[in-house]
Protein backbone atom coordinates (compact mmCIF):
# COMPACT_ATOMS: atom_id res chain seq x y z
CA UNK A 1 0.00 0.00 0.00
CA UNK A 2 2.81 2.01 0.44
CA UNK A 3 3.84 2.60 -2.93
CA UNK A 4 1.70 4.41 -5.87
CA UNK A 5 1.48 1.18 -7.53
CA UNK A 6 0.21 -0.64 -4.58
CA UNK A 7 -2.35 2.30 -3.58
CA UNK A 8 -4.03 1.51 -6.52
CA UNK A 9 -5.47 -1.85 -5.10
CA UNK A 10 -7.23 -0.25 -2.59
CA UNK A 11 -10.68 -1.42 -2.94
CA UNK A 12 -13.28 0.63 -4.88
CA UNK A 13 -16.38 0.18 -3.03
CA UNK A 14 -18.44 2.65 -0.60
CA UNK A 15 -17.04 2.06 2.62
CA UNK A 16 -20.07 4.19 4.68
CA UNK A 17 -23.39 5.08 4.34
CA UNK A 18 -24.42 8.64 4.66
CA UNK A 19 -24.81 9.70 8.20
CA UNK A 20 -28.26 12.15 9.24
CA UNK A 21 -27.22 15.41 9.98
CA UNK A 22 -29.15 18.24 11.19
CA UNK A 23 -28.20 21.72 11.40
CA UNK A 24 -29.83 23.67 13.71
CA UNK A 25 -30.02 27.83 12.78
CA UNK A 26 -29.44 29.76 16.33
CA UNK A 27 -30.42 33.17 15.19
CA UNK A 28 -32.17 35.05 12.65
CA UNK A 29 -28.31 36.03 10.63
CA UNK A 30 -27.18 31.78 11.18
CA UNK A 31 -30.98 31.36 9.19
CA UNK A 32 -30.31 33.12 6.58
CA UNK A 33 -27.07 31.51 5.94
CA UNK A 34 -28.32 28.18 6.50
CA UNK A 35 -31.45 29.26 3.86
CA UNK A 36 -28.61 29.68 1.56
CA UNK A 37 -27.49 26.19 2.40
CA UNK A 38 -30.43 24.49 2.01
CA UNK A 39 -30.58 24.73 -1.69
CA UNK A 40 -27.45 22.87 -2.29
CA UNK A 41 -27.32 19.49 -2.73
CA UNK A 42 -26.96 17.03 0.33
CA UNK A 43 -26.91 13.20 1.26
CA UNK A 44 -28.67 13.48 4.37
CA UNK A 45 -28.71 16.73 5.45
CA UNK A 46 -31.90 18.47 6.86
CA UNK A 47 -32.15 21.92 7.83
CA UNK A 48 -33.54 23.97 11.01
CA UNK A 49 -34.29 27.08 12.78
CA UNK A 50 -34.63 27.42 16.46
CA UNK A 51 -33.98 31.44 15.66
CA UNK A 52 -37.33 32.16 16.64
CA UNK A 53 -37.40 30.53 20.16
CA UNK A 54 -35.82 32.37 22.60
CA UNK A 55 -35.89 30.59 25.65
CA UNK A 56 -35.69 27.22 26.61
CA UNK A 57 -39.72 25.74 27.00
CA UNK A 58 -40.90 26.61 31.04
CA UNK A 59 -40.71 22.99 32.93
CA UNK A 60 -44.12 20.96 32.39
CA UNK A 61 -44.52 22.97 27.99
CA UNK A 62 -43.79 20.83 25.24
CA UNK A 63 -40.19 20.39 23.14
CA UNK A 64 -42.68 19.53 20.64
CA UNK A 65 -43.30 23.07 19.20
CA UNK A 66 -39.88 24.67 19.73
CA UNK A 67 -38.26 23.85 16.67
CA UNK A 68 -39.22 24.47 13.06
CA UNK A 69 -37.73 23.39 9.34
CA UNK A 70 -37.17 26.33 6.77
CA UNK A 71 -40.53 26.55 6.00
CA UNK A 72 -41.65 27.30 9.01
CA UNK A 73 -43.33 23.84 9.73
CA UNK A 74 -42.93 23.19 13.38
CA UNK A 75 -40.60 19.78 14.49
CA UNK A 76 -40.36 17.95 17.62
CA UNK A 77 -36.55 18.87 18.89
CA UNK A 78 -36.36 15.09 20.55
CA UNK A 79 -37.51 12.91 17.52
CA UNK A 80 -35.05 14.83 15.43
CA UNK A 81 -32.25 14.64 17.69
CA UNK A 82 -33.20 11.16 18.26
CA UNK A 83 -32.88 10.13 14.27
CA UNK A 84 -29.44 12.11 13.98
CA UNK A 85 -25.79 11.20 13.72
CA UNK A 86 -24.79 14.87 14.35
CA UNK A 87 -26.23 17.86 14.88
CA UNK A 88 -24.33 21.51 13.65
CA UNK A 89 -26.00 24.56 15.44
CA UNK A 90 -25.17 27.62 14.10
CA UNK A 91 -24.18 31.16 15.43
CA UNK A 92 -23.33 34.07 14.91
CA UNK A 93 -21.34 35.72 17.07
CA UNK A 94 -22.98 38.19 19.47
CA UNK A 95 -26.03 37.11 18.64
CA UNK A 96 -28.14 35.01 21.32
CA UNK A 97 -27.53 31.06 21.08
CA UNK A 98 -29.74 30.56 24.11
CA UNK A 99 -31.39 27.89 22.01
CA UNK A 100 -27.85 26.14 22.34
CA UNK A 101 -28.43 24.42 25.70
CA UNK A 102 -31.81 22.88 24.97
CA UNK A 103 -30.54 21.43 21.78
CA UNK A 104 -27.52 20.76 23.46
CA UNK A 105 -29.15 18.24 26.35
CA UNK A 106 -31.40 17.47 24.03
CA UNK A 107 -28.16 15.82 21.97
CA UNK A 108 -26.75 14.47 25.51
CA UNK A 109 -29.94 12.61 26.84
CA UNK A 110 -29.70 10.86 22.95
CA UNK A 111 -26.04 10.64 23.02
CA UNK A 112 -25.61 12.41 19.65
CA UNK A 113 -22.59 14.31 18.50
CA UNK A 114 -22.57 17.97 18.39
CA UNK A 115 -20.82 20.76 16.67
CA UNK A 116 -20.75 24.28 17.07
CA UNK A 117 -20.11 26.84 14.22
CA UNK A 118 -19.64 30.73 15.02
CA UNK A 119 -19.70 32.90 12.29
CA UNK A 120 -19.19 36.59 12.07
CA UNK A 121 -16.16 36.53 14.71
CA UNK A 122 -14.31 39.34 13.11
CA UNK A 123 -16.74 41.60 13.22
CA UNK A 124 -17.09 42.13 17.22
CA UNK A 125 -14.95 42.01 20.19
CA UNK A 126 -13.41 38.91 21.86
CA UNK A 127 -15.70 40.52 24.48
CA UNK A 128 -18.67 39.59 22.45
CA UNK A 129 -17.42 36.57 21.15
CA UNK A 130 -16.73 35.02 24.59
CA UNK A 131 -20.03 35.28 25.46
CA UNK A 132 -21.44 33.67 21.97
CA UNK A 133 -19.33 30.48 22.77
CA UNK A 134 -20.04 30.23 26.56
CA UNK A 135 -23.52 29.64 25.64
CA UNK A 136 -22.44 27.18 23.31
CA UNK A 137 -19.34 25.78 25.10
CA UNK A 138 -21.13 23.27 27.45
CA UNK A 139 -23.19 21.80 24.86
CA UNK A 140 -20.56 21.56 21.43
CA UNK A 141 -18.29 18.75 21.32
CA UNK A 142 -16.50 20.64 18.97
CA UNK A 143 -16.63 24.15 18.65
CA UNK A 144 -15.38 26.17 15.53
CA UNK A 145 -14.55 29.65 15.00
CA UNK A 146 -14.85 30.57 11.27
CA UNK A 147 -14.63 33.94 9.44
CA UNK A 148 -16.14 32.88 5.93
CA UNK A 149 -19.09 31.93 5.83
CA UNK A 150 -18.21 29.08 3.20
CA UNK A 151 -16.75 27.62 5.29
CA UNK A 152 -20.07 25.66 6.68
CA UNK A 153 -20.41 24.10 3.16
CA UNK A 154 -16.91 22.80 3.04
CA UNK A 155 -17.27 21.67 6.32
CA UNK A 156 -20.89 19.43 5.66
CA UNK A 157 -19.14 18.23 2.35
CA UNK A 158 -15.76 16.83 4.12
CA UNK A 159 -18.56 15.33 6.50
CA UNK A 160 -20.65 13.54 3.53
CA UNK A 161 -23.49 15.44 4.71
CA UNK B 1 -13.85 13.82 2.35
CA UNK B 2 -12.23 16.75 -0.73
CA UNK B 3 -12.99 15.51 -4.34
CA UNK B 4 -10.46 14.67 -6.50
CA UNK B 5 -9.78 17.80 -7.85
CA UNK B 6 -9.59 19.65 -4.42
CA UNK B 7 -7.12 16.36 -3.26
CA UNK B 8 -4.99 17.60 -6.52
CA UNK B 9 -4.75 21.02 -6.24
CA UNK B 10 -3.60 20.60 -2.37
CA UNK B 11 -0.96 17.88 -2.69
CA UNK B 12 0.77 18.81 -6.11
CA UNK B 13 3.82 21.18 -5.44
CA UNK B 14 5.70 21.02 -8.65
CA UNK B 15 6.72 23.72 -10.39
CA UNK B 16 3.77 25.64 -12.07
CA UNK B 17 0.91 24.03 -9.50
CA UNK B 18 -1.09 26.52 -7.50
CA UNK B 19 0.26 24.81 -4.06
CA UNK B 20 3.86 25.13 -5.20
CA UNK B 21 3.35 28.44 -5.74
CA UNK B 22 2.22 28.82 -1.99
CA UNK B 23 5.56 27.12 -0.85
CA UNK B 24 7.76 29.21 -3.34
CA UNK B 25 6.57 32.63 -2.13
CA UNK B 26 7.87 31.53 1.56
CA UNK B 27 11.52 30.72 2.19
CA UNK B 28 11.78 26.77 3.36
CA UNK B 29 14.02 24.64 5.39
CA UNK B 30 16.28 23.09 2.93
CA UNK B 31 19.25 21.66 4.58
CA UNK B 32 20.70 21.12 7.49
CA UNK B 33 23.23 23.10 8.06
CA UNK B 34 25.66 20.64 9.16
CA UNK B 35 25.19 18.76 5.56
CA UNK B 36 27.50 21.92 4.26
CA UNK B 37 29.65 22.13 6.99
CA UNK B 38 32.90 23.88 5.61
CA UNK B 39 34.09 25.92 2.04
CA UNK B 40 34.93 23.16 -0.75
CA UNK B 41 33.12 20.44 1.24
CA UNK B 42 31.28 17.71 -1.02
CA UNK B 43 27.51 19.21 -2.44
CA UNK B 44 24.59 17.85 -1.28
CA UNK B 45 22.18 16.79 -3.22
CA UNK B 46 18.49 17.25 -2.73
CA UNK B 47 14.97 17.69 -4.14
CA UNK B 48 12.55 20.14 -3.26
CA UNK B 49 9.19 21.08 -4.28
CA UNK B 50 9.85 18.37 -7.32
CA UNK B 51 12.71 20.15 -8.65
CA UNK B 52 16.39 18.64 -8.60
CA UNK B 53 18.72 20.95 -6.98
CA UNK B 54 22.62 21.04 -5.68
CA UNK B 55 23.47 22.43 -2.65
CA UNK B 56 27.53 23.45 -1.89
CA UNK B 57 29.83 25.99 -0.51
CA UNK B 58 32.76 27.53 -2.76
CA UNK B 59 36.07 28.20 -1.36
CA UNK B 60 34.97 31.20 0.65
CA UNK B 61 32.26 29.67 2.19
CA UNK B 62 28.91 31.12 -0.04
CA UNK B 63 26.34 29.09 -0.09
CA UNK B 64 24.96 27.83 -3.41
CA UNK B 65 21.56 25.90 -4.43
CA UNK B 66 21.97 25.36 -8.06
CA UNK B 67 20.26 23.59 -10.72
CA UNK B 68 21.90 19.80 -10.17
CA UNK B 69 23.03 19.16 -14.15
CA UNK B 70 25.26 20.73 -16.06
CA UNK B 71 23.87 22.77 -18.81
CA UNK B 72 26.21 20.96 -21.42
CA UNK B 73 25.08 17.67 -21.29
CA UNK B 74 22.98 17.28 -18.38
CA UNK B 75 25.47 15.59 -16.05
CA UNK B 76 25.01 15.89 -12.76
CA UNK B 77 27.40 18.28 -11.13
CA UNK B 78 27.31 15.95 -7.83
CA UNK B 79 30.14 14.50 -9.24
CA UNK B 80 31.83 18.17 -9.63
CA UNK B 81 35.27 19.39 -8.71
CA UNK B 82 34.40 22.20 -5.94
CA UNK B 83 37.78 24.43 -6.91
CA UNK B 84 38.88 27.69 -6.88
CA UNK B 85 35.17 29.25 -6.16
CA UNK B 86 33.23 27.21 -8.28
CA UNK B 87 31.99 24.07 -9.44
CA UNK B 88 33.38 22.25 -12.33
CA UNK B 89 31.70 19.22 -14.24
CA UNK B 90 34.54 16.54 -14.41
CA UNK B 91 32.87 15.64 -17.74
CA UNK B 92 34.06 18.68 -20.21
CA UNK B 93 35.20 20.71 -17.45
CA UNK B 94 32.48 23.50 -17.79
CA UNK B 95 32.74 25.64 -14.24
CA UNK B 96 29.83 27.28 -12.06
CA UNK B 97 30.16 30.15 -9.58
CA UNK B 98 27.29 30.11 -6.38
CA UNK B 99 24.99 31.92 -8.36
CA UNK B 100 24.96 29.38 -11.18
CA UNK B 101 26.88 31.34 -13.14
CA UNK B 102 29.16 29.67 -15.93
CA UNK B 103 32.75 31.21 -15.57
CA UNK B 104 34.56 28.71 -17.72
CA UNK B 105 33.62 26.60 -20.93
CA UNK B 106 37.34 25.33 -21.42
CA UNK B 107 36.60 24.11 -25.48
CA UNK B 108 35.19 27.40 -26.41
CA UNK B 109 37.97 31.01 -26.25
CA UNK B 110 37.61 32.85 -23.47
CA UNK B 111 37.67 35.95 -25.60
CA UNK B 112 34.14 34.38 -27.33
CA UNK B 113 32.37 35.15 -23.72
CA UNK B 114 30.41 32.35 -24.25
CA UNK B 115 30.17 30.91 -20.90
CA UNK B 116 28.46 34.05 -19.70
CA UNK B 117 25.52 33.04 -21.85
CA UNK B 118 25.10 29.86 -19.93
CA UNK B 119 23.93 30.19 -16.15
CA UNK B 120 21.95 27.46 -14.11
CA UNK B 121 18.80 27.92 -12.39
CA UNK B 122 19.88 28.81 -8.73
CA UNK B 123 18.23 30.05 -5.47
CA UNK B 124 19.15 31.92 -2.31
CA UNK B 125 20.22 29.82 0.22
CA UNK B 126 20.80 30.92 3.83
CA UNK B 127 21.26 30.29 7.29
CA UNK B 128 19.63 30.90 10.19
CA UNK B 129 19.54 28.51 13.35
CA UNK B 130 21.35 26.22 12.11
CA UNK B 131 18.82 25.48 9.00
CA UNK B 132 19.55 26.67 5.09
CA UNK B 133 16.82 28.22 4.03
CA UNK B 134 15.54 29.07 0.46
CA UNK B 135 13.01 31.06 -0.94
CA UNK B 136 11.88 29.27 -4.48
CA UNK B 137 9.98 32.05 -5.55
CA UNK B 138 10.14 35.08 -8.12
CA UNK B 139 12.94 37.20 -6.71
CA UNK B 140 11.25 40.52 -6.89
CA UNK B 141 8.92 39.11 -4.21
CA UNK B 142 11.18 38.37 -2.17
CA UNK B 143 10.27 38.13 1.63
CA UNK B 144 12.47 39.31 4.56
CA UNK B 145 14.13 36.28 6.21
CA UNK B 146 11.83 33.94 8.18
CA UNK B 147 11.94 35.31 12.00
CA UNK B 148 10.30 31.47 13.64
CA UNK B 149 11.36 31.60 17.21
CA UNK B 150 13.27 28.75 17.30
CA UNK B 151 15.62 29.89 14.61
CA UNK B 152 15.74 32.88 16.64
CA UNK B 153 17.38 32.15 19.86
CA UNK B 154 20.86 31.27 20.71
CA UNK B 155 22.17 28.24 18.92
CA UNK B 156 23.09 26.20 22.43
CA UNK B 157 18.69 26.89 23.06
CA UNK B 158 17.76 25.39 19.59
CA UNK B 159 18.03 21.36 18.27
CA UNK B 160 16.78 20.39 14.53
CA UNK B 161 16.19 17.29 12.95
CA UNK B 162 15.19 16.35 9.46
CA UNK B 163 13.64 12.78 8.50
CA UNK B 164 12.59 11.47 5.00
CA UNK B 165 8.70 11.00 4.93
CA UNK B 166 7.72 8.76 2.26
CA UNK B 167 4.24 10.57 2.05
CA UNK B 168 3.11 13.31 0.53
CA UNK B 169 3.23 16.56 2.66
CA UNK B 170 -0.31 17.09 3.06
CA UNK B 171 -1.38 13.83 5.06
CA UNK B 172 1.95 14.88 7.34
CA UNK B 173 1.01 17.88 8.00
CA UNK B 174 -2.48 17.20 8.67
CA UNK B 175 -1.00 14.37 11.90
CA UNK B 176 0.69 17.70 13.10
CA UNK B 177 -3.03 19.25 13.77
CA UNK B 178 -4.73 15.85 14.34
CA UNK B 179 -4.91 16.86 18.44
CA UNK B 180 -6.97 13.84 19.04
CA UNK B 181 -4.98 10.85 18.24
CA UNK B 182 -2.50 11.77 20.87
CA UNK B 183 -4.11 10.29 23.91
CA UNK B 184 -4.55 6.68 21.56
CA UNK B 185 -1.32 6.24 19.24
CA UNK B 186 0.83 8.55 21.80
CA UNK B 187 -0.17 7.34 25.16
CA UNK B 188 2.83 4.89 25.95
CA UNK B 189 5.42 8.25 25.46
CA UNK B 190 3.37 10.26 27.28
CA UNK B 191 4.92 8.34 30.40
CA UNK B 192 8.28 7.42 29.22
CA UNK B 193 9.61 9.49 26.94
CA UNK B 194 12.75 11.78 28.19
CA UNK B 195 11.33 14.78 26.34
CA UNK B 196 7.60 14.05 27.30
CA UNK B 197 7.31 12.59 30.87
CA UNK B 198 6.64 14.03 33.93
CA UNK B 199 4.10 17.00 33.15
CA UNK B 200 1.19 17.54 35.20
CA UNK B 201 -0.72 18.11 31.96
CA UNK B 202 0.00 14.58 31.11
CA UNK B 203 -2.19 13.60 33.71
CA UNK B 204 -4.60 15.66 32.04
CA UNK B 205 -4.05 14.16 28.83
CA UNK B 206 -4.87 10.63 30.11
CA UNK B 207 -7.53 11.29 32.82
CA UNK B 208 -10.16 12.75 29.86
CA UNK B 209 -9.58 10.46 26.60
CA UNK B 210 -12.92 12.54 25.25
CA UNK B 211 -11.34 16.19 24.79
CA UNK B 212 -13.71 18.50 22.88
CA UNK B 213 -11.69 21.07 20.47
CA UNK B 214 -12.14 24.47 19.34
CA UNK B 215 -10.58 25.96 16.41
CA UNK B 216 -9.95 29.11 15.75
CA UNK B 217 -8.66 30.81 12.44
CA UNK B 218 -5.92 32.71 13.06
CA UNK B 219 -4.31 35.66 10.75
CA UNK B 220 -1.34 33.00 9.98
CA UNK B 221 -3.71 30.00 9.89
CA UNK B 222 -5.17 28.22 13.04
CA UNK B 223 -5.39 28.21 16.45
CA UNK B 224 -6.27 24.35 17.56
CA UNK B 225 -7.35 24.37 21.33
CA UNK B 226 -7.90 20.94 23.18
CA UNK B 227 -9.86 21.11 26.31
CA UNK B 228 -10.03 18.18 29.11
CA UNK B 229 -11.14 18.61 32.42
CA UNK B 230 -8.41 19.88 34.96
CA UNK B 231 -9.87 20.53 38.78
CA UNK B 232 -12.52 22.45 40.10
CA UNK B 233 -14.72 22.56 36.95
CA UNK B 234 -11.74 24.20 35.51
CA UNK B 235 -10.28 23.32 31.91
CA UNK B 236 -6.48 22.50 30.58
CA UNK B 237 -6.62 23.64 27.32
CA UNK B 238 -3.58 22.27 25.08
CA UNK B 239 -3.45 24.98 22.03
CA UNK B 240 -1.54 23.90 18.68
CA UNK B 241 -0.41 26.35 16.34
CA UNK B 242 -0.43 25.97 12.32
CA UNK B 243 0.64 28.33 10.25
CA UNK B 244 0.40 28.06 6.26
CA UNK B 245 0.77 26.40 4.84
CA UNK B 246 3.39 23.71 6.60
CA UNK B 247 4.82 24.93 9.91
CA UNK B 248 2.67 23.44 13.07
CA UNK B 249 4.01 23.67 16.77
CA UNK B 250 2.70 21.69 19.61
CA UNK B 251 1.85 22.54 22.89
CA UNK B 252 4.63 22.56 25.66
CA UNK B 253 4.76 20.29 28.43
CA UNK B 254 5.93 21.12 31.93
CA UNK B 255 9.95 22.54 31.68
CA UNK B 256 10.25 20.41 28.60
CA UNK B 257 11.93 22.16 25.37
CA UNK B 258 8.89 23.24 23.00
CA UNK B 259 8.60 21.22 19.60
CA UNK B 260 7.13 21.04 16.25
CA UNK B 261 7.51 20.80 12.56
CA UNK B 262 7.65 22.13 9.08
CA UNK B 263 6.30 19.78 6.28
CA UNK B 264 8.23 20.74 2.97
CA UNK B 265 7.62 18.61 -0.01
CA UNK B 266 10.22 16.49 -1.84
CA UNK B 267 8.16 15.71 -4.26
CA UNK B 268 4.77 14.72 -4.06
CA UNK B 269 4.98 11.76 -2.73
CA UNK B 270 7.96 12.15 -0.13
CA UNK B 271 8.40 14.87 2.16
CA UNK B 272 10.85 16.13 4.38
CA UNK B 273 9.68 16.32 8.24
CA UNK B 274 11.54 18.95 9.66
CA UNK B 275 11.51 18.58 13.86
CA UNK B 276 12.44 20.96 16.11
CA UNK B 277 13.08 21.91 19.83
CA UNK B 278 13.84 24.72 21.83
CA UNK B 279 13.54 26.63 25.26
CA UNK B 280 13.52 30.42 24.74
CA UNK B 281 15.76 31.24 28.49
CA UNK B 282 18.27 28.23 28.95
CA UNK B 283 20.69 26.16 27.17
CA UNK B 284 19.23 22.67 26.43
CA UNK B 285 20.64 20.03 28.80
CA UNK B 286 23.22 17.82 27.83
CA UNK B 287 20.52 15.29 28.74
CA UNK B 288 18.03 16.28 26.47
CA UNK B 289 20.22 16.60 23.57
CA UNK B 290 21.56 13.36 24.38
CA UNK B 291 17.64 12.27 23.87
CA UNK B 292 17.36 14.05 21.13
CA UNK B 293 20.38 12.84 18.94
CA UNK B 294 19.37 9.42 20.20
CA UNK B 295 16.18 9.83 17.87
CA UNK B 296 14.01 10.68 21.32
CA UNK B 297 10.95 12.90 21.28
CA UNK B 298 9.92 13.45 18.11
CA UNK B 299 13.26 12.95 16.61
CA UNK B 300 14.18 9.88 15.29
CA UNK B 301 17.31 7.00 14.87
CA UNK B 302 18.46 7.02 11.41
CA UNK B 303 19.36 4.45 8.74
CA UNK B 304 23.28 5.25 9.29
CA UNK B 305 24.48 8.42 6.98
CA UNK B 306 21.20 9.58 5.62
CA UNK B 307 18.41 11.53 7.12
CA UNK B 308 16.16 8.27 6.07
CA UNK B 309 14.17 6.61 9.59
CA UNK B 310 15.79 3.18 10.55
CA UNK B 311 12.23 2.34 11.45
CA UNK B 312 10.95 2.28 7.83
CA UNK B 313 8.45 0.82 5.25
CA UNK B 314 10.87 -1.54 4.65
CA UNK B 315 11.53 -3.19 8.06
CA UNK B 316 7.56 -2.52 9.14
CA UNK B 317 8.83 0.33 11.00
CA UNK B 318 10.49 -2.88 13.64
CA UNK B 319 6.50 -3.32 14.68
CA UNK B 320 6.59 -5.17 17.89
CA UNK B 321 3.58 -7.05 18.31
CA UNK B 322 4.43 -7.88 22.16
CA UNK B 323 4.70 -4.53 22.97
CA UNK B 324 1.43 -3.79 21.32
CA UNK B 325 -0.57 -6.13 23.12
CA UNK B 326 1.36 -5.49 26.29
CA UNK B 327 0.60 -1.37 25.97
CA UNK B 328 3.86 -0.54 25.91
CA UNK B 329 3.04 1.45 22.94
CA UNK B 330 -0.44 1.90 21.09
CA UNK B 331 0.38 0.92 17.81
CA UNK B 332 3.71 -1.49 18.65
CA UNK B 333 6.06 1.16 17.46
CA UNK B 334 8.16 3.04 19.06
CA UNK B 335 8.80 6.38 19.13
CA UNK B 336 6.55 9.34 18.76
CA UNK B 337 7.51 10.22 15.13
CA UNK B 338 7.67 6.73 13.50
CA UNK B 339 3.96 6.00 15.37
CA UNK B 340 2.64 8.79 13.09
CA UNK B 341 5.14 8.00 9.86
CA UNK B 342 4.37 4.52 9.54
CA UNK B 343 0.80 5.09 10.02
CA UNK B 344 0.55 8.24 7.56
CA UNK B 345 2.53 6.22 5.32
CA UNK B 346 0.57 3.35 5.11
CA UNK B 347 -2.34 5.42 3.73
CA UNK B 348 -0.17 5.51 0.32
CA UNK B 349 2.04 8.01 -1.19
CA UNK B 350 -1.23 10.69 -1.60
CA UNK B 351 -4.20 9.23 0.28
CA UNK B 352 -7.56 9.23 -2.23
CA UNK B 353 -8.92 11.80 0.20
CA UNK B 354 -12.04 10.95 -1.90
CA UNK B 355 -12.82 7.76 0.23
CA UNK B 356 -12.42 8.88 3.80
CA UNK B 357 -14.90 9.41 6.82
CA UNK B 358 -14.41 12.60 8.31
CA UNK B 359 -16.07 13.01 11.83
CA UNK B 360 -16.49 16.25 13.91
CA UNK B 361 -13.45 15.84 15.76
CA UNK B 362 -11.58 16.49 12.63
CA UNK B 363 -12.55 19.95 11.86
CA UNK B 364 -8.94 21.25 12.45
CA UNK B 365 -7.86 19.19 9.56
CA UNK B 366 -11.31 20.52 7.61
CA UNK B 367 -10.30 23.96 8.33
CA UNK B 368 -6.78 23.75 7.08
CA UNK B 369 -7.91 22.64 3.94
CA UNK B 370 -10.33 25.20 3.71
CA UNK B 371 -7.98 28.37 4.06
CA UNK B 372 -5.57 26.74 2.26
CA UNK B 373 -8.33 26.80 -0.82
CA UNK B 374 -9.30 29.88 -0.09
CA UNK B 375 -5.70 31.23 -0.10
CA UNK B 376 -4.90 29.79 -3.30
CA UNK B 377 -8.25 31.45 -4.86
CA UNK B 378 -6.84 34.64 -2.95
CA UNK B 379 -3.67 34.19 -4.63
CA UNK B 380 -5.08 34.34 -7.73
CA UNK B 381 -6.13 37.94 -7.50
CA UNK B 382 -2.75 38.66 -6.56
CA UNK B 383 -3.28 38.02 -2.34
CA UNK B 384 -0.40 37.05 -0.59
CA UNK B 385 -0.88 33.76 1.28
CA UNK B 386 -0.58 34.32 5.32
CA UNK B 387 2.75 33.01 6.97
CA UNK B 388 4.94 35.34 4.78
CA UNK B 389 4.21 37.85 7.06
CA UNK B 390 6.75 38.17 10.01
CA UNK B 391 3.95 38.88 12.28
CA UNK B 392 2.36 35.44 11.98
CA UNK B 393 5.75 33.64 12.03
CA UNK B 394 6.29 35.42 15.62
CA UNK B 395 3.69 32.51 17.30
CA UNK B 396 3.71 30.16 20.05
CA UNK B 397 1.89 26.96 20.99
CA UNK B 398 0.38 27.15 24.47
CA UNK B 399 -0.92 24.68 27.66
CA UNK B 400 -2.80 26.36 30.10
CA UNK B 401 -5.47 26.13 32.76
CA UNK B 402 -8.34 28.46 32.71
CA UNK B 403 -11.89 28.85 34.14
CA UNK B 404 -14.72 27.62 32.10
CA UNK B 405 -15.99 30.91 31.09
CA UNK B 406 -12.44 31.66 29.22
CA UNK B 407 -12.06 31.72 26.20
CA UNK B 408 -8.18 30.59 25.30
CA UNK B 409 -7.86 33.19 22.19
CA UNK B 410 -8.60 36.10 24.38
CA UNK B 411 -7.47 34.99 28.28
CA UNK B 412 -4.28 33.07 26.21
CA UNK B 413 -3.45 36.00 23.78
CA UNK B 414 -0.18 37.11 24.90
CA UNK B 415 1.01 33.20 25.49
CA UNK B 416 -0.05 32.26 21.75
CA UNK B 417 3.09 35.41 20.42
CA UNK B 418 6.57 35.33 21.03
CA UNK B 419 7.03 36.91 24.47
CA UNK B 420 11.05 38.16 24.32
CA UNK B 421 12.91 37.03 27.38
CA UNK B 422 9.89 34.65 28.12
CA UNK B 423 9.29 30.93 28.36
CA UNK B 424 6.23 29.26 26.92
CA UNK B 425 3.42 29.36 28.94
CA UNK B 426 2.73 25.39 29.88
CA UNK B 427 1.40 23.32 32.58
Amino acid sequence: MSSAAEARYRIDAPNSAPRAIKVIALDPRSERVVKNLAQGRWNRATFFTASAFGSAPKQGESFSGWLSDLAGRTKNLIEEIDSADLVVMVATAGENAQAASLIGEACSLKRVMTTGLIMGSTDVSDETLSKTLAQLRPWALMLVIASAEEYIQDMLTALRA
Amino acid sequence: MLRKEQNDLLTQTGPGTPMGQMFRLGWQPALLAEELPEPECPPVRIKLLSERLLAWRDTQGRYALTDEFCAHRGVSLWFGRNEHNGLRCPYHGWKYDHTGQCIEVPSEPSESGYCQKVKLKSYPLVERGGVLWTYMGPPEQQPPLPEWEFAMVPADRSFMSKRLQESNWLQAMEGGIDSSHVSFLHSGELNSDPLFKGSKGNQYNMGDMKPVFEVVESPGGLFIGARRNAENGSYYWRVTQWVMPAFTMIPPRADHPVHGHFWVPIDDETCWAWSFDYKVTRPLKEYELEAMRAGKGIHVPYVPGTYRPLQNKDNDYLMDRAAQKRGDTFSGVYGIAMQDASLQESMGPIVDRTKENLVSTDNGIIMARHRLLRALKAMEKGTMPPGIDLAHQRVRSAAVVLPPDQHFKEAAKEALLVQTGKEHVTV
